[in-house]
């Protein structure tokens, strides 16, 4: 199995992690900004398996198993808005949701 | 004890063959010799290909030859002996067809798409232990890997679809992914079962969970209810008749492959038919045993008799006993609607799934196997 | 191994990079894909099979599935396609980046200079995994199943297409 530094690791969680950020600041349609959550979500499970693995204990992977149900429970409700949105605006442009009671 | 003493004589041919994967070679190998490495590597791709286009030619024949036998016709029969060499022909045919893609098509994705599709069965047949000593490799996370790249098959689909800018193609890759993602759900709970009984999730280590008796029968009505939840799920994941609403001739012409023609077409074609064989050498590998061969209770001299028949040709036989049945559902049941296969998957297979879950894991936790494992 | 490592953290690396700057929701989707696929690997390498498997399972053919189905279902067409060009373009990119790249470079210098090396050799087996997870996590089942009904019945609710209004009631 691989001998890899921690930091790299970790690195590279957080490479992961700004472009997702970067990825939800810059996007307006509103899939694109789903996904940077997702990329963010992943990249902070990679930072708990590579702990875990540091560690040598299952615990970091649990914690990613959390991060996954939420992720997908997350998703699932996500997208039947992101339908719901559609149908009312026709269009997936977040501005386009500014006004309330729209 | 003569079965003992079979036993013992088993373990040593077992041992004198090196029940090690191609991979577990390559491990090895790679220590003393890459070249070594690299020719165990190249054995496992050649060897791959060649059973791919072996069982590309052989299922299509059979399937011809099994639904004219169901309609009281013949069958291929002019091109070589008993109409072997269809198959070839037909391929040669489609070899030297256009290769034609739409103008509004999504270019790279519609030529990506068929390979992605066959990619998934491919890198199955690696997993399935045909024999002790032929097995490229064994994970021992093997049935997570199998669900896991089994997913993707619905990707080739929904991307074939999507790319071709067709209505009918993406009508039928919409029904194909909802179809697939929904009974995915049936067969791996029905794979769940497996693993809890033999405890492990490694191939060759559920098939040797079932030296006292195939799991079909062993685990009460739970192996045979899992089993029968299986084949059905694992029927509608191959879009096949009577699931094959993705694409339905009479409505939508071809589905999600209405735009594929020449090699790219033949791609699907033959990656429906490695799927078929690879489900069915999943349910022969988990259900009826994979390799080993057919055991009764005490029946010693019953027993060596069919010891005395190789391993890979019972995993052959069973493999294709259950082929047929698949291609039998063919010509038996009518196809069903889009509610109905939706009702079929949530409302009836997906609870009796998990009630039979339950009560194996109650199974499990009593230990009321008919048969005593061996290690316990 | 270690180039394995290195290897999927640059096609990560690449592949997320695509995914945010596509025009295309489907390419990016898959490039999307490609990335989940990729930190699967890196997993694997971390000796965490089980998580590996998990995250192929659950992220790239689930989630990403329920995505793409998504975008089919809206189907937007090469204007959208467009649009998004436009909104992409210039200079959108560069407050975000520079304040991107402030959190990545304090991020990097909290995380850099840890001595520790991944243990080799340590393989956590799915067995070890479950064993915790029913053991002393057992909360967390429990915790994660509430979560997943809850998002079973409120995706029913919102994804529910509500019965036509008539003219004049708004």
């Amino acid at each position: 199995m691989a001998v890899i530094p921690v930091e790299h690791g970790l690195m590279l969680a957080t490479v992961l992690f700004s472009i997702g950020l970067l990825g939800l600041l810059v996007r307006r349609n509103i899939l694109y900004m789903l996904m940077s959550v997702e990329i963010m979500l992943n990249a902070a499970g990679l930072a708990f398996i590579v702990a875990g693995a540091r560690w040598s204990q299952p615990d970091g992977q649990i914690m990613f198993m959390i991060i996954l149900t939420m992720a997908a429970a997350e998703v699932a409700v996500a997208l039947a808005l992101v339908l719901r949105f559609y149908r009312q605006f026709q269009t997936l442009d977040t501005d386009a949701a500014n006004t309330m009671r729209g | 004890m003569n079965t003992a003493l079979i036993n013992m004589a088993m373990q040593t041919t077992l041992a004198a063959i090196e029940p090690r994967t191609i991979a577990q070679r390559a491990a090895e190998s790679a220590h003393e010799n890459l070249w070594i490495t690299a020719g165990y590597f190249l054995a496992a791709i050649v060897g791959v290909a060649l059973l791919l286009s072996f069982l590309g030619m052989a299922l299509i024949y059979i399937e011809r030859k099994v639904a004219a036998a169901f309609q009281c016709r013949i069958g291929p029969n002019r091109v070589g002996p008993w109409g072997l060499l269809q198959t070839v022909a037909d391929t040669l045919k489609l070899v030297f067809k256009e290769d034609f893609v739409p103008q509004m098509a999504d270019r790279t994705l519609h030529m990506i798409a068929p390979f992605l599709a066959l990619l998934v069965p491919v890198v199955l047949l690696a997993l399935i232990p045909y024999s002790p000593a032929l097995q490229v490799a064994d994970l021992n996370i093997g049935i997570l890997f199998i669900t896991a790249i089994g997913g993707f098959g619905v990707m080739g689909i929904l991307i074939a679809g999507w790319s071709s800018n067709n209505k009918w193609s993406m009508i039928g890759a919409m029904r194909a992914g909802a179809q697939i993602i929904s009974y995915e759900l049936s067969a791996t709970l029905a794979l769940l079962v497996v693993v809890l009984f033999s405890g492990t999730m490694s191939l060759t280590g559920i098939v040797q969970s079932q030296e006292d008796g195939w799991w079909i029968w062993r685990g009460h009505a739970a192996g045979l209810c899992a089993f029968i939840i299986y084949l059905v799920a694992s029927t509608a994941e191959l879009n096949r008749t009577p699931f094959d609403i993705p694409e339905g001739e009479s409505e939508l012409t071809a589905g999600f492959h209405t735009e594929y023609s020449g090699l790219r077409f033949a791609f699907f074609f033959l990656a429906e038919f490695i799927n078929m064989f690879t489900v069915s050498a999943l349910t022969a590998t988990l259900f009826l045993g994979g390799w080993m061969p057919f055991h009764i209770g005490d029946w010693t001299s019953f027993n060596s008799a069919m010891d005395a028949i190789p391993p890979s040709i019972w995993f052959l036989g069973k493999v294709t006993a259950i082929i047929f049945v698949i291609m039998w559902f063919r010509w038996t049941f009518p196809r069903l609607r889009v509610d109905q296969l939706m009702h079929l998957e949530w409302k009836v297979l997906l609870p009796i799934g998990f009630a039979n879950l339950f009560i194996a894991a109650i199974i499990v936790l009593a230990n009321a196997y008919p048969y005593p494992v061996a290690g316990q | 191994m270690n180039y394995v490592f290195y290897i999927a953290a640059a096609v990560a690396v690449f592949s997320t990079l695509m995914a945010i700057t596509r025009a295309n929701a489907v390419h990016a989707l898959l490039y999307m894909i490609t990335s989940l696929l990729s930190s699967s690997l890196i997993f694997f390498v971390l000796g965490a099979p089980y998580i590996a498997a998990l995250q192929a399972i659950v992220y790239a053919g689930a989630i990403m599935v329920l995505f793409v189905f998504i975008i089919m279902m809206l189907n937007q067409g090469p204007a959208s396609t467009e649009q998004e060009r436009v909104w992409i373009s210039g200079k959108t990119w560069v407050g975000p980046t520079m304040l991107c790249a402030v959190l990545l470079a304090e991020l990097i210098w909290i995380v850099r200079g840890d001595p520790a090396w991944l243990p080799g050799k340590t393989i956590i087996h799915p067995k070890d995994v479950s064993k915790a997870l029913y053991g002393p996590y057992i909360l967390v089942i429990e915790l994660a199943s509430m979560l997943l009904t809850a998002g079973l019945v409120g995706a029913y609710h919102l994804g529910r297409r509500e019965p036509e209004r008539r003219e004049g009631e708004s």
